[in-house]
């Protein structure tokens, strides 16, 4: 089964916000600050379960030798978030293949 | 039948509802099948503008829409920029949709209105209608107006 990240939010604990209700030019910044490694991905393109929103390129932060992952979330009420969360290869690999 | 979108943004800004409601009667009247998407907050305050659906014949979910919706699904999509994440949102359904596309900017903040206009600018194609406001629709009406005869 893929992973849907609206329902690991609701599920799992193991997940921080870099960022909260912030703008996408800072969130997209912060990714980029402090991630390992950035895939750079378009608008509307599906990672880990989610259309994502921004302004392209949207970048995808992995860090912790692949073990974590850091992206922008945007709500309309509440701006974009930054979420780091843990992944896996599989995962990794179905984002790269998007860049 | 031309078939427009109207993007949604943030209810919190009071000139969106009635603008979206207008929007909404004045491109039915131009011959376009049009849905509103629109997050559940902006869902109620349109519902509840419009409760026997007179001018508003589609009101769809954001979510569901950000996720069904694809290329040429839309003739027209008409976004409402007011905040950062609508900037965001209506990019990404500019780029999802690779459709004519109408960016209403409004804000009161001068400095903030030109951020916005800059995000769509750098990042669309879409024809642009910025003007200062906030509780008055009546700017954003007469540009949208005007920009509907451009379209």
């Amino acid at each position: 089964m893929s992973f849907c990240l609206e329902t690991y939010l609701q599920q799992s604990d193991d997940y921080k916000f870099l960022a909260n209700q912030a703008g996408f030019k800072d969130c997209a910044m912060i990714i980029r600050f402090k991630s390992d490694e950035i895939i750079n991905v378009k608008p509307g393109q599906e990672v880990l379960g989610v259309r994502l929103i921004g302004i392209p390129p949207i970048p995808i932060g992995i860090k912790d030798d692949g073990k974590r992952v850091l992206i922008p979330y945007t709500k309309p009420c509440h701006g974009t978030s930054v979420i780091e969360l843990p992944i896996d290869e599989e995962e990794i690999e179905k984002i790269r293949k998007l860049a | 039948m031309k078939k427009a979108l109207i993007l949604l943004g943030c209810p919190e800004v009071p000139s969106q509802t009635p603008m979206a409601i207008y929007a909404s009667y004045k491109l039915s009247k131009l011959g376009y099948d049009v849905s509103i998407a629109a997050n559940p907050a902006a869902t109620k305050l349109v519902t509840v503008s419009d409760p026997e659906n007179y001018y508003v014949k589609n009101l769809i979910d954001l979510d569901n829409c950000l996720n069904d919706v694809g290329e040429g699904d839309f003739d027209l999509l008409v976004g409402f920029v007011h905040k950062d994440a609508a900037a965001s949102f209506f990019v990404t359904f500019y780029h999802i949709l690779q459709t004519k596309s109408l960016a209403l900017v409004f804000e009161k903040d001068p400095e903030l209105l030109k951020e916005y206009v800059d995000i769509v600018e750098e990042n669309t194609d879409a024809e642009i209608v910025a003007v200062r406001a906030f509780h008055n629709p009546t700017p954003i009406r007469v540009r949208f107006d005007k920009a509907l005869e451009r379209l």
